[in-house]
């Protein structure tokens, strides 16, 4: 998304009606603050306070300042000040003027340590500038006079500059340039001089690349006149002239372009080509313009309405204008501020995000000039410099002051002027103060990113919450501290909704960065710590976090969670860390009701699960019997639901286990249900004993219930099932068992198992009377058997309807039911013969129409084969009638097309295409590519 | 950081660029104090950087405009529905500025303070999917008969295109490029700056790459430059 970069307003208010005040925002140039705010008597009198203290530190630290003129609303962010610079007195009016009250500051140059000054009366000042500072970290300045000399003219030094590496001064005095040598102030022997200067500027981006040589501009007192010279040690040279279009009044140069100041507005002019570019129309008649070079190709310049515009070579502006006062005399650049002189005041504005960082009072200022990053301001009676105070210290102030936003932006800004590897230090700390800034404010979103940017330990963090960090943990926290509380319940005043918040936060911040490179090395610690959140606030994650990769830290988290009776999640813990046996314990007791956790409702089933797989085996036999007693049903599954592999390597083996579940009958019959249905295994010995079971299990429920209960149906259901199916049970050992019971149906089963179908037959019919179970019978008796042993049944069958014994005319209706529906089950002529003659064709129709289909359809079916066969017969036939067609005739004359020698014996092949060879070469050769059919005679 | 291309707002004080460029940047709507000056926003537009410009609409500032519209790839002209005079005052005194504007810049016609309209209910119901934050359902009778309809409009950006001597065919069209906004509701914002970035890019590619703008700029200027004379039959 968007940046924003600069916030053209403070969020003041404007008026209400915005029509009403349209002559009010144009026109009003009413000042608000401006005298309000300086000290008593009328702000700081440079001069009468040069001996005391710093001057600025008398003001009020919120430098009040009206907005400017144009603007009526009160800014009321402004007044928040930023102590950038310092103003350190240089050279005082004693030094300078003695008691000559006459005596007034023209123009200043400094380079180096040497200050030079001009004044009214056409002396030039030398002074060594010495920096001090005091061991308290003030810095002062100390000049010492070098030497003054008269240039002997009646009229005022009006520009001063030097040029260092030609060791020269250049003078501005009565519109000529000489040049006096730098340490002496001796004119130069040559006399060398440029003649007719209004004013004069040197290009500090020269391109000519001669060391020994500057590059002067003058705005000539010809009209619409600029030159450019190259001035030498001891000569000077014009190269170039060129003419405005209207009358210049200031200039700056930046490589072939200067910057021009004209009557009626600025312009870039391209001296080199000519090419001129409007950048603003300015009445230089009326206000005093400025025209400043700041950097590479870039200038400063004084804009209608107070503004200080920034212009390129380019003529655009690429950066937003700052808004100073109606009436700046001077303004200068020291990175990353924007330092203006008016009247009454010195303001500061940054370059960064164009707003007021600084007001100092400073009256009758007439002079502001930066010197190599120097930033000199002056009085016709005294020379003070501007001392940046540390980026750092600034930065610092700011978050201080908890103004995050605008130490961000200086910091970043600061890249430029410290070392690389300092600055990232610097500034991942800078980061990270503005977060816990944040976070003490509770905007967690804003501190999580700059966290995560100024890549934050983050045991700073957890350090701030009371014993969240494991006793263990070696942290300590950094120093000089990046926050200034000592805990969380400092940071809320106690307040414990703000806690929870915090808490809330940190659970989410470490929840996000455990699994990234911030944790790295300290995973223990994060871990620790976000278990002792989860269980504080009983969040659903803490489960989470012990079942997945954890680094929680055994002790630590085994005394909190028990702290906070969190006894399941004990046991995860107790587990994760391989001590299964301490785990089980915990859970028995909770669900004992030994102690209280209601994490889960279904813990039981939860152990029941763990120890299903669980691998150590004398744990699972431990606590077999308690699950067991707890649930039969449900308990057997620590068996049956055991991995297999499990099951057939150790001790989990069926004897082993049976043993255990005899006491358990049901968990016994499941258990063999699962081997015998499940694993299927055939093994007499699970058939029989889980036949017994279900058998038992009947005739008890039988003896005490009369009713059909729905348990005894299951059981009988299971039973019958199992009889059926099965072949491995033993039959006679059951039936013994079932004789003399009711249990007719199943004895039937076993007569059918033994093939004793008559029996079982008669039983269904004639005990049971249950015509569709032996319809049943005979159906899946010869399931998997053939259509005549099919049929013998069903026959057989229904010979015991029709036994000539008994005339029971409803076993004469079965018997017509089962021909009319399973007429495919009979052999119908023998059927015929079977049945009584009494009976009418309308009785037997179903089955007569369904047997004669049949006997149709098979004969049908019959012929259709026949037919087939005759065809393919007759193709073959006809095959060979063509192979036979033509007479073959071998004679020792015919060659073997393989191997191209004669027959010697009568057998031979013959391809269909008339193609003769040697048997045993068509047998080497078992394809002949374009032969398909071969034959041999 | 550079930007790769310059978008201005330019049009009368108190139509509503300030509060346009803050609905569009900040997602809200504020009080805003007249511009003093200017100001600029930076935009990330996929891999683009978008300068967006502020100016002020004040008389006094006037003279800003073409240096803040030099190598501009848009301008987006403001002017206010409800005020007349702020659409005649777009070709009075802001076109002349665009002259430094880059040769193939976009031109937008924006009419700004919609909600103010009785006609502003209307338009909400015929675009559901641009529905403002919240719904505008206060009393239709404060609300004023609009004064400039987007046919004004649509006749100032022809009369742009002559002036700067396009062909319609060469440009968007005319109904496209004129909007109607309301900065208060945030009513149609996002599609007028994102219309427009997405315009920009292809732009913001040629410029890239027929080589830096800015030396390109200076040497062409004399040339490039247009007078009005001529162009006005
Ligand atoms: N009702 C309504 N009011 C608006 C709208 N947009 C802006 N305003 C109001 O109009 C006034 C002027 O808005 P600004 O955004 O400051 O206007 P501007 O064009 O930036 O003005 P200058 O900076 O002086 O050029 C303010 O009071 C805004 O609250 C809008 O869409 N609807
Ligand atoms: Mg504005």
């Amino acid at each position: 998304m968007g940046r924003r970069v600069f916030l053209p307003h403070p969020p003041a208010s404007r008026p209400a009606l915005p029509l009403s005040i349209t002559g009010l925002r144009a026109g009003a140039s009413h000042v608000t603050g401006r005298t309000g705010g300086a000290a008593p008597g009328g702000g700081w009198e440079p001069g009468r306070a040069a001996g005391g203290d710093s001057p600025v530190a008398k003001l009020p630290r919120t430098g009040a300042r009206g907005p400017g003129p144009d603007c009526p609303a009160d800014h009321p962010e402004d007044t928040m000040s930023l102590k950038a610079f310092k103003l350190v007195p240089a050279v005082e009016r004693e030094m300078l003027m003695g008691d000559k009250a006459r005596i007034n500051v023209e123009c200043i140059e400094c380079c180096g340590k040497n200050l030079y000054i001009g004044t009214n009366e056409c002396f030039v000042y030398h002074f060594l500038l010495e920096e001090k500072i005091s061991s308290a970290g003030k810095i002062t300045f100390a000049a010492t006079k070098q030497l003054h000399k008269y240039l002997g003219f009646k009229k005022a030094v009006s520009e001063l500059k030097a040029a260092s590496a030609l060791n020269r001064l250049l003078v501005l005095c009565d519109n000529t340039i000489t040049l006096v040598n730098m340490m002496n102030l001796e004119p130069i022997p040559t006399g060398a001089r440029i003649k007719g200067a209004v004013t004069f500027t040197l290009n500090e981006n020269p391109m000519s690349g001669d060391p020994f040589c500057v590059e002067v501009c003058i705005i000539s007192v010809k009209r619409r006149t600029i030159q450019m010279f190259m001035v030498y040690e001891d000569r000077v040279q014009i190269v170039k002239e060129v003419s405005t279009p209207e009358q210049p009044c200031a200039v700056a140069v930046d490589g072939h372009y200067l910057c021009l100041a004209l009557t009626t507005q600025y312009i870039i002019l391209n001296y080199n080509t000519g090419i001129s570019q409007d950048l603003f129309p300015y009445c230089s008649d009326e206000k005093r313009p400025i025209v400043k070079r700041i950097g590479r190709q870039e200038f400063l310049l004084a804009g209608p309405g107070g503004l200080g515009m920034f212009a390129t070579v380019d003529g655009i502006s690429q950066r937003a204008p700052v808004h100073w006062s109606e009436n700046v005399i001077g303004a200068a650049l020291c990175f990353p501020y924007v330092v203006a002189l008016d009247d009454e005041f010195i303001t500061v504005h940054s370059m960064l995000d164009q707003q007021l960082k600084q007001t100092l009072p400073f009256k009758e200022g007439h002079i502001l000039q930066d010197f190599e990053g120097k930033v000199i301001v002056a009085t016709n009676k005294g020379v003070y410099i501007l001392v940046p105070l540390p980026l750092e210290r600034q930065i610092q102030d700011l978050l201080t002051s908890h103004r995050v936003e605008e130490a961000l932006v200086l910091a970043k800004a600061a890249r430029r002027n410290i070392p690389k590897e300092k600055f990232q230090v610097m500034y991942k700390r800078i980061l990270q103060q503005a977060g816990f800034i944040h976070f003490a404010q509770l905007q967690f979103l804003e501190a999580k990113e700059l966290f995560r940017s100024g890549q934050l330990d983050v045991r700073e963090l957890i350090s701030l919450y009371p014993f969240l960090l494991p006793t263990s943990s070696s942290f300590i926290r950094s120093h000089p501290p990046l926050h200034e509380y000592a805990d969380l319940n400092q940071l809320t005043q106690g307040d414990q909704e703000k806690m929870t918040k915090c808490k809330r936060f940190l659970m989410s911040y470490l929840n996000e960065v455990r699994s990234t490179d911030v944790a790295n090395g300290y995973k223990e610690d994060i871990d620790t710590a976000l278990l002792k959140l989860y269980a504080e606030a009983n969040h659903e994650s803490l489960l989470d976090l012990l079942v997945s990769e954890n680094f929680c830290l055994l002790t630590d988290s085994a005394a909190w969670l028990e702290k906070h009776t969190k006894y399941f999640a004990l046991g995860l813990l107790y587990h994760y860390n391989g001590q299964d046996a301490a785990a089980l314990q915990l859970w028995i007791k909770i669900v004992n009701g030994d102690v209280q956790d209601s994490t889960r409702s279904d813990l039981y089933e939860y152990i029941v699960d763990f120890l299903t797989f669980c691998s150590d085996q004398e744990l699972v036999w431990k606590y077999a019997e308690w699950v067991l007693q707890k649930s039969e049903e449900v308990g057997v599954q620590i068996f049956t639901k055991r991995p297999l592999e499990d099951q057939v390597k150790n001790s989990f083996n069926p004897d082993n286990i049976m043993n255990c579940l005899n006491k358990y009958p049901k968990s016994l019959v499941k258990y063999l249900e699962y081997l015998v249905l499940d694993r299927k295994i055939e093994k007499e010995k699970y058939h029989t004993h889980l036949a017994v079971l279900y058998l038992e299990a009947v005739l008890q429920l039988k003896s005490v219930t009369t009713d059909n209960c729905a348990e005894l149906t299951e059981t009988q259901t299971k039973l019958r099932s199992l009889l059926q199916k099965s072949d491995f049970y033993r039959i006679h050992f059951i039936l013994d068992k079932i004789k003399g019971t009711d249990l007719h149906m199943e004895r039937a089963i076993l007569y059918g198992k033994l093939e004793e179908h008559d029996k079982a037959l008669h039983i269904l019919v004639h005990e049971l009377k249950d015509f569709s179970a032996a319809e049943d019978y005979c159906i899946w008796s010869s399931e998997s058997k053939d259509l005549p042993y099919r049929q013998r049944l069903f026959h057989m069958l229904l010979s015991v309807y029709l036994n000539p014994g008994s005339s029971d005319c409803e076993l004469v209706m079965a018997a017509v039911d089962l021909l009319n529906n399973h007429a495919a089950e009979f052999d119908a002529a023998r059927v015929l013969q079977l049945v009584p003659d009494s009976w009418s064709v309308q009785l037997l129709s179903p089955f007569l129409t369904g047997a004669m289909r049949e006997s149709i359809h098979t004969k049908r079916m019959a012929q259709i084969t026949l037919g087939l066969a005759k065809a393919e017969n007759l193709i073959y036939k006809h095959d060979k009638v063509k192979l036979k067609g033509s007479p073959i005739i071998l004679s020792d004359k015919k060659l073997c097309q393989v191997c191209q020698s004669p027959f010697c014996e009568p057998a031979f092949v013959r391809y269909p295409n008339g193609g003769m060879v040697h048997t045993h070469c068509a047998a080497k050769r078992l394809v002949n590519p374009n032969m398909t059919h071969h034959s041999q005679t | 950081m550079k930007p790769d291309g310059k978008v201005v707002l330019l049009g009368d004080m108190n139509v509503g660029k300030t509060s346009l460029l803050h609905r569009y940047m900040e997602r809200r709507f504020q009080d805003t104090i007249s511009t003093v000056g200017g100001a600029f926003y930076l935009k990330q537009w996929g891999p683009y950087n978008i300068s967006l410009w502020d100016t002020a609409g004040r008389e006094q500032f006037h003279g800003l405009g073409s240096m803040y519209c030099r190598g501009a790839a848009a301008v987006i002209l403001t002017y206010d529905v409800n005020n007349l005079q702020s659409l005649i005052e777009l070709e009075d005194r802001f076109l002349a500025l665009t002259d430094t504007a880059s040769a193939d810049c976009i031109f937008a016609i924006v009419g700004n303070k919609v909600d103010l309209t009785n006609e502003y209910a209307l338009l909400l119901e015929t675009e559901e999917e641009n529905r403002p934050e919240k719904p505008v359902t206060s009393c239709i009778s404060t609300k004023v008969q609009k004064q400039v309809h987007l046919d004004d409009a649509v006749a100032l950006y022809k009369k742009i295109l002559k002036y700067k001597m396009l062909d319609e065919k060469d440009v968007p069209a005319a109904e496209k490029m004129c909007f109607e906004t309301s900065a208060k509701t945030g009513y149609k914002v996002d599609y007028l700056f994102e219309t427009i970035f997405d315009m920009v890019v292809p732009l913001i590619l040629r410029q890239q790459a027929e080589g830096p703008l800015q030396t390109v700029d200076i040497t062409n200027y004399k040339s490039a430059k247009r007078t009005k004379s001529g162009c006005c039959a």
